[in-house]
């Protein structure tokens, strides 16, 4: 239950109402006072003090100042009248609820009023400062055109100048030089005069070319002084060639024709190669570490290979592609192991398998692919297939043009298979 | 904002669109004409004077012959006759009077493809020695012919028997500054350049960058050699230090990425050589100033001489069209007056102010 307060006093004049209430002792703020047109209260917990208002007010107008221990109330009224008391007499409590409930309604819909005001203001003040800025920057922008424009005009105007004088100078030359073709034509037919009395004079050839020459020309130039600057050219140059080299196309070829793509893949596909590890957990368990590693089985095998333990070899690569099958070289070692110990069919099929791995070709598995190439013409050729044979040196061949053994093995493949032909 | 309107402006003067693809354009010596040359959709050579009147060009003259033509130059003739040396599509170069231009002065069939670049010396009263013109060809080779020697060439640069040939797209001459001494740089579409001593008829430096080399150029032909600038694919070019070669290292030089696309043609400002513009795939042209170091050589840890390269600035850039811009060619007579011909069959007249205050 609130604590009335009841102690006020107020007074009033025609146009307002002052009211003053002593509020003892409390801290009040301005949140603690409400107010509407027809309600007032003043709800410090526990005191409360209401005031349902004789008639309206001006709430936006109405003051109220908070000193020590007393607010006072600053009412302008809505219609100058002098007011009976300062509350409704005869209000009922279902009365005073609703004007309660009233002015609080009234209230919210003030303060929504002011919020939409104020953004529709900002929005406003917004806008206007872009235009402004907009402004700002169009004048810049015309300036600058402004200026490119002047500077425009007076190049062009230069130029004009600069090409009036060229065609004067033109003319000019024009004008002087039929003038010196006139003496020149003068001078011939003295010349030629003299030279029906005298000897040929040695200039008049040249004379004549000359002439015929400067048709067509502008020439301000003597005859002599012509004469004078042929033979300060010197002769033409004798003729020779110089060889050059270009760069040498290695692995990152010239860019914009690098077979980059090409490469990255072959690349990425040994490090898959690398990665891939078909585990078969059941019957390596009892191997060792390294021993489950294709490389170290490899380098096993290889040894084994250079000893001559070809079957040995042969388990080691085995057990190396179990391991990891992406690996092309382990199939091109066990096809020289199987060629080795004469199993023919088996060094095929891993040739071939290698091939297949070797893609794409680049110049990086060069070598490889020589290699697979040959082991498999060989065993093709000691099984007798000589055309299949003969294709595969081919292809070696094509990939390493410079091995003189590999041609020299293609060119008795070559003759075999023509003494057979010819046998039958 | 002051120091932005301080720098060369590149203003557009005149265009004209064409109906044929352009590949080269050049001044005419001496005047206000141009030289425009190009493939007609026939399949012909079509060869256009243009004259620069007022804010336009008019056509003076057009020429039609059997091949489409690529390049041509005026470098190696005098300033009377101003006889006009193309290149053609089919491997021959030709020397034109333009006065009549029904005949050649001088032809011959000298390459077995394509004719990518051509460059002259010796003529329009600039450098001593015989007039010489290079020619580059998609064959591989390079030749030099004189004008006065029919059918064979003076100096033939091929590759030894057996090696697989690169395309030579650019050529330029350069220390032609006595009667004797001359230099070819060529460049290729594998980033080899290659550096000729004609004097001794030699390979006097070559190297490589990497990307194919789009165009190469002396900053002066006329002098001993100064300065080079090759560009490249993928928007890279090198400015070389000429004046010192270290019998290891070469020349020194700086390189600048200027811009994503290929650069197609340097040219200096005849007037002064350290400024240059590049022309770009993407349709910009960049206009570069390059600055001396203040020691030009210095020596190695072994006491030989090294050159020590510079450092370059961009004075303005400015984008003129969306195809790339495939020639270009300042006036010898204007300063800052130039040309550019690209592939979206324009050619357009372009003034760059202010260069005297750079």
């Amino acid at each position: 239950m609130p604590v009335w307060l009841r102690e006020h006093r107020w007074r009033q004049t025609a146009s307002a109402v002052y009211l003053s209430l002593p509020v003892r002792g409390l801290r009040v703020t301005p949140a603690n006072i409400f107010c509407t047109d027809r309600y007032l209260k003043v709800s410090i917990p526990p005191f409360l003090f209401e005031a349902i208002l004789y008639a309206p007010i001006d709430d936006t107008n109405s003051t109220a100042k908070i000193g020590n221990g007393i607010i006072f109330f600053t009412l302008y009224k809505k219609e100058a009248a002098v007011w009976d008391s300062l509350t409704l007499a005869n209000a009922n409590k279902e009365k005073l609820q609703y004007l309660r409930e009233n002015a609080v309604l009234k209230a919210h819909e003030k303060a929504k009023e002011e919020t939409e005001a104020k953004k529709l203001t900002k929005q406003e003040h917004k806008k206007y400062a872009l235009e402004a800025t907009m402004k700002l920057e169009e004048a810049e922008r015309k300036r600058i055109e402004d200026l490119k424009e002047k500077e425009r005009q007076k190049v062009t105007k230069e130029l004009e100048l600069w090409k009036k004088q060229q065609d004067a100078a033109e003319k000019q030359k024009r004008v002087q030089k039929e003038g010196e073709l006139h003496q020149e034509v003068e001078q011939l037919q003295e010349k030629k005069k003299e030279k029906n009395n005298k000897t040929s004079i040695p200039n008049e050839g040249t004379s004549e070319t000359r002439i015929k020459a400067t048709k067509g020309c502008r020439g301000s130039y003597s005859m002599f002084s012509e004469n004078l600057k042929e033979e300060q050219l010197p002769a033409p140059r004798s003729a020779a060639t110089i060889k050059i080299n270009f760069t040498s196309r290695v692995f990152p070829t010239a860019l914009r024709e690098s077979r980059v793509a090409e490469e990255k893949e072959w690349l990425r596909k040994q490090a898959e190669a690398r990665r891939t590890i078909s585990t078969d957990l059941s019957e390596l368990e009892d191997l060792k570490e390294e021993e489950k590693n294709p490389d170290w089985l490899k380098d096993k095998g290889n040894k084994m290979f250079a000893t001559g333990n070809y079957l040995a070899a042969v388990n080691a690569y085995n057990l190396a592609v179990r391991l990891n099958n992406k690996l092309p070289l382990l199939y091109l070692n066990r096809a020289a192991c199987h060629l080795k110990l004469r199993n023919l069919h088996k060094a095929i099929e891993d040739s071939s398998k290698a091939l297949e791995l070797l893609t794409p070709p680049v110049p990086d598995n060069e070598n490889a692919r020589v290699k697979a190439y040959v082991r498999r013409g060989t065993a093709f050729c000691q099984l007798e297939l000589y055309t299949e044979g003969l294709q595969d040196y081919e292809a070696a061949l094509k990939i390493d043009p410079k091995n003189k053994n590999i041609e020299k093995d293609a060119e008795k493949i070559r003759h075999l298979i023509q003494g057979t032909t010819q046998d039958c | 904002m002051a120091a932005g309107l301080d720098r060369p402006q590149v203003v557009s003067h005149a265009q004209q669109a064409l109906n044929y693809t352009l590949f080269d354009c050049k001044w005419v010596p001496r005047s206000a004409r141009l030289l425009c040359l190009g493939s007609a959709a026939r399949g012909s050579g079509l060869l256009q004077l243009y004259e620069l009147r007022g804010g336009r060009l008019a056509l003076l003259r057009e020429i039609e012959k059997a091949k489409p033509l690529k390049c041509g130059t005026f470098g190696a003739t005098s300033l009377q006759q101003r006889y006009f040396a193309t290149g053609d599509f089919g491997g021959n170069l030709n020397i034109w009077n333009l006065e009549a231009p029904e005949i050649p002065v001088y032809s011959v069939k000298g390459h077995k493809e394509i004719i990518n670049s051509i460059d002259g010396v010796g003529g329009l009263g600039i450098g001593e020695g015989a007039p010489e013109i290079v020619t580059g060809s998609r064959d591989g080779t390079v030749k030099v012919w004189d004008p006065r020697q029919k059918d064979m060439p003076v100096a033939n640069m091929e590759p030894v028997q057996g090696e697989s040939k690169r395309d030579c797209w650019t050529v330029a001459f350069g220390n032609a500054y006595n009667q004797e001494e001359r230099v070819v740089c060529a460049g290729y579409d594998n980033g080899d350049i290659k550096l000729f001593d004609l004097k001794t008829m030699s390979l006097r430096w070559e190297t490589n960058i990497k990307n194919g080399v789009c165009s190469v150029e002396f900053d002066r032909k006329d002098v001993n050699m100064n300065k080079l600038v090759a560009t490249s694919l993928e928007g890279k070019f090198h400015v070389f230090d000429m004046r010192t070669q270290h019998p290891t290292k070469g020349f020194a030089s700086v390189s600048e990425k200027a811009q994503k696309s290929t650069i197609w043609q340097v040219r200096h400002l005849p007037q002064n050589r350290d400024i240059f513009m590049t022309s770009g795939g993407a349709g910009s042209l960049h206009l570069w100033k390059y600055e001396y170091p203040s020691q030009r050589s210095k020596k190695d840890s072994e006491g030989a001489e090294m050159g020590v390269a510079g450092s370059l600035s961009l004075l303005q850039n400015v984008t003129l069209s969306t195809q790339p811009i495939s020639s270009l060619d300042w006036s010898p007579d204007k300063k800052g007056l130039c040309v550019c011909g690209a592939f979206d069959q324009t050619v357009r007249v372009l003034i760059v102010t202010k260069l005297n205050k750079v």
